[in-house]
């Protein structure tokens, strides 16, 4: 496992443990760990990752983006698994890839939803610099967490979360993410027993915490990232929950025009002479119901979890953002603490170089991501948007076709019968009289509503 | 109120309305009619009806007739006996000559106000002098709570009184197109003539000739032989109130859905709006999609007060079935006077018979009690006896013969009329349902034009 991990530039939070007096020791660990981070840490000097130049080459790979992916992977084909003491699912996590760091070119491993929760852990501690995506969330309001319903949307989420991990150039070279994706179920276990868990967790939360307090110069950059993505995380929340009324409120209509059709079915049974064209309009109904049910599904498989996703996806940005900060406050204590302290200057000075290149890196990444994160949103959100609009107007069309269906009915009914008695309906709206007229009157108002 | 024609050889129109008589006779010509109904003619108001075929020879073919404006009045002299002002509404009735000899109306356009308790005693007047026909039905007085959810009932609410007036101004054109109802005197003193009407209604006496509820449902049990025919119709008349009635729940149920999801895109526009603020390049597409979505939210009720409109015309159904049901009590009543009248007939046969010696008494009888105590009867008082008999049994046969005639009468007239009816219900709801189709098909065009906006807006971001 070791020897592996030797052959990989990765970089990691280990300098936490020896380098940094300023730090607090709480990533401990056992002594398993302090092996695997001394191993790792051993050709850091010269990973891809760490230092002024390859910032910049992580940026600029960013930039490039020549979109030739090669690490794939997929989540699918859950599956329970019934124990007499627990009972869990898992997923099949696929990947396909041509890397050279991966000995086989697919790999096929079950995964548990902790184990999801694991690796994100692990990458928020290791690529501190970078926005994570986030995962789907442990409990749902709306749905039953038992319900196959919940699995499928949260197999849904996962492998959205997978792709977009194995599409950053950066962090999809992440250590853990490979062992994440290439270990076997026991290899996994015994990985995560090893890894420091709850205690590096809450120390970050401390530590992103205080930094926003401390900061001195904070540039108006990242200040108008932080207010942006505020406002865009309210947003999103409203947009989430605006949608969530709008389902509940579709489903009860779905279920009305369910039970709509039938009380005109049921009056065709005592006519006659007006039996054929009850029954038509019972007919005309239930393609509406299920026109309208279907727009309903679509919107709860699609549009839904996509709102969802962005909501959890600000928080990540968020805390992305925090953890810059911090890093930048660091740097500044450092530099506070050379002036203060000339005659540890040169041990100080060797730190302040290597907090200023941090800080650095932390700056430059976080804008790269930004940047990728702004332009998956706006495709994300574009494609969200325009379902729910095509979803909207299919559903309509459908609607429209029935009602023209029924019509052409109901009138050439209307020519057959004799009249003696003709009705003294005609409603004095010629809008709503003739189409014809309706149309043009539509017309209009189309024109001025694109202004 | 009513607007008299300017002029002076046109004939008072207080004469010819109190008659039931066309007069075509009257002083002046035919061909004068015409000159005046023309010379007179007002510009036709906006929102008239146009008049559609009717009838042959009803009055509806010659004349329109319109409830055109309500106001609110305050009753005079008379208050509650709480001492507040009697608060109504009136709606003014214009009617307009079209063509020359009105069947007795005057000529030009005259108008006058009317309250709904005057329209229900033109209604009650018709239903018991007319027994046989479907009487129209007119509007509710009050406003059902059956499936509206409002939280106070106000026979004042703008809306409420507008679909009222639509209610009456249909039931007058509706009588005014049936063969028989629109001659009658009373409907065009009712269109015509203001003062004292409701003298002249009173003075028809037709509140004597309603049959009692009473009545009605004694005759109901009662009846040995129910007639198939009208049995079926007053099935089939409680089996479409309840069949309109679930129709229309699950209408206003649905619409108010559609009502509340309308409404929450709104909301959407509204972070549209505010989102589009921060963000660089799709601000504008946001921006856009954010104006469609308050489009969405606003013409949602325009499209309520149209269905709603559509909704009272099948709501009218209900009640035209209650009309319906009570042609078949009348039929009822009808049949269990003749069966009570074949049944006097018979006892009184029975009687003389045993008067006469030739059936044999009852075991136990008054007569046979008295004969014993007193003696036979003699020869005279038996003669006496059956003398009496003999004349009650040819009253009793002149009275079956009238019932049966009049039963048969009625019958007859009320299978025509509800052939008429059945014809008519079939030709409206038809209307009605292509009405209803045609604005299902406008909204779905407009869902169409608004998202396909939006989705232009998208993609644009």
């Amino acid at each position: 496992m070791s020897a592996n991990m030797a052959d990989e530039t990765q970089k990691t939070d280990s300098r936490d443990v020896e380098e940094d007096p300023l730090q607090n020791p709480l990533s401990s660990g056992t002594d398993d760990e302090e092996d695997i981070i001394a191993v790792i840490r051993a050709p850091a000097k010269v990973s891809s990752t760490e230092g002024r130049p390859s910032a910049i080459m992580g940026s600029m790979k960013l930039e490039e983006e020549p979109d030739v992916k090669d690490l794939f992977i997929t989540v699918d084909d859950f599956q329970k698994h019934v124990f007499t003491i627990d009972t869990y699912i898992t997923y099949r996590v696929f990947t396909r890839t041509t890397r050279s760091a991966f000995d086989e070119p697919e790999y096929s491993v079950r995964r548990r939803y902790q184990d999801f929760l694991w690796l994100r852990q692990k990458l928020l501690e290791t690529e501190e610099t970078h926005i994570i995506p986030p995962l789907p969330e442990k409990h749902s309001m709306r749905m039953d967490r038992l319900s196959k319903d919940f699995t499928i949307t949260r197999q849904a989420a996962l492998h959205k979360f997978m792709q977009r991990i194995s599409e950053h150039p950066v962090v999809s070279f992440n250590e853990y993410l490979k062992v994440f994706l290439t270990a076997k179920a026991w290899e996994l276990t015994s990985h995560r027993k090893a890894s420091s868990g709850i205690v590096s967790r809450i120390g970050s939360t401390i530590k992103t915490t205080t930094s926003a307090l401390m900061l001195k110069n904070r540039s108006p950059e990242f200040t108008m990232m932080t207010e942006y993505i505020n406002t865009f995380a309210e947003k999103m929340s409203s947009v989430d929950r605006i949608s969530q009324r709008i389902l509940k409120e579709q489903m009860d209509l779905g279920a009305e025009y369910e039970s709509y059709g039938p009380t005109y079915r049921l009056w065709g049974n005592s006519e006659v002479e007006l039996a054929d064209t009850l029954g038509s309009l019972g007919d005309c109904l239930d393609k509406c119901a299920k026109s309208v049910k279907d727009m309903t599904l679509s919107i709860e498989t699609n549009f839904l979890p996509a709102a969802k996703e962005y909501m959890l996806y600000s928080d990540a940005v968020k805390g992305t953002l925090r953890k810059r900060d911090y890093i930048q406050m660091e740097y500044e204590l450092a530099c506070e603490e050379l002036t203060r302290k000339k005659n540890e200057r040169e041990q100080l000075q060797k730190q302040v170089d290597f907090l200023s290149d941090k800080s650095e890196v932390a700056n430059a990444d976080m804008k790269a991501d930004m940047e990728r994160w702004h332009r998956n949103k706006r495709k994300d959100v574009k494609e969200m948007f325009t379902g729910l609009a095509a979803g909207q107007v299919e559903s309509y069309k459908q609607c429209l076709d029935a009602w023209e269906e029924v019509i052409e009915v109901l009138k050439s009914e209307k020519r057959h019968s004799d009249d003696v008695g003709n009705s003294l309906f005609q409603t004095s709206e010629p809008s709503v009289h003739a189409a014809g007229g309706g149309d043009s009157q539509l017309n209009g108002r189309e024109e001025d509503e694109k202004e | 109120m009513a607007d008299v024609t300017g002029d002076p050889s046109a004939p008072s129109y207080d004469s010819e309305l109190l008659s039931d008589q066309q007069d075509t006779s009257g002083p002046t010509s035919i061909g004068d009619l015409a000159r005046i109904a023309a010379k007179n003619r007002k510009p036709k108001l906006p929102h008239w009806t146009s008049l559609i075929d009717c009838q042959d020879g009803t009055l509806l073919e010659q004349v329109e007739i319109c409830v055109t404006e309500q106001e609110k009045r305050t009753g005079a002299a008379r208050t509650t006996s709480m001492g507040m002002k009697d608060v109504y509404t009136v709606y003014l009735v214009e009617t307009r000559v079209k063509e020359s000899g009105g069947q007795g109306l005057g000529e030009g356009h005259t108008s006058l106000w009317r309250r709904y308790s005057e329209f229900e005693l033109l209604r009650n007047y018709l239903v018991v002098t007319y027994s046989y026909v479907i009487v129209p039905p007119l509007p509710e007085k009050r406003m059902t709570l059956m499936w509206q959810q409002m939280s106070t009932v106000d026979n004042f609410d703008a809306d409420f009184i507008e679909r009222r007036r639509v209610g009456l101004e249909g039931f007058l054109q509706r009588v005014g197109a049936h063969q028989t109802l629109c001659e009658d005197g009373i409907f065009h003193g009712f269109l015509q003539k203001e003062d004292s009407w409701k003298e002249a209604v009173h003075a028809t006496g037709f509140q004597a000739k309603q049959d009692s509820r009473l009545k009605s449902l004694n005759a109901s049990f009662r009846l040995k032989k129910p007639d198939r025919k009208f049995e079926d119709l007053k099935n089939y008349a409680s089996e479409l109130q309840g069949n309109i009635t679930a129709v229309l729940k699950v209408r206003a149920k649905l619409v108010d859905r559609l009502y509340g999801i309308h409404k929450i895109h709104g909301n959407y526009g509204r972070v549209f709006s505010e989102w589009s603020g921060i963000e660089q390049e799709m601000g504008d597409g946001l921006q856009s999609a954010g104006h469609f979505m308050d489009a969405y939210k606003d013409y949602i009720d325009d499209y309520m007060n149209e269905e709603e409109q559509i909704a009272d015309q099948l709501k009218e159904y209900i009640y035209f079935a209650d009309a319906l049901k009570s042609v078949c009590r009348k039929q009822e009543v009808l049949q269990y006077e003749l069966e009570k009248a074949g049944d006097l007939l018979a006892a009184k046969t029975l009687q003389k018979e045993q008067v006469m010696g030739n059936a044999p008494s009852r075991s136990f009888s008054l007569r046979g009690m008295r004969s014993k105590i007193f003696g036979p009867e003699s020869q005279e008082s038996k003669d006496a006896q059956t003398k009496v008999l003999e004349e009650q049994i040819e009253e009793c046969e002149q009275h079956l013969k009238q019932a049966t005639q009049e039963t048969e009468a009625f019958i007859e007239s009320a299978l025509v009329e509800v052939e008429r009816f059945k014809k008519q219900r079939t030709t409206d709801l038809k209307e009605i349902f292509i009405n209803y189709a045609i604005l299902q098909i406008k909204i779905s065009k407009r869902g169409i034009a608004v998202w396909t906006n939006m989705k232009d807006c998208f993609q644009k971001m």
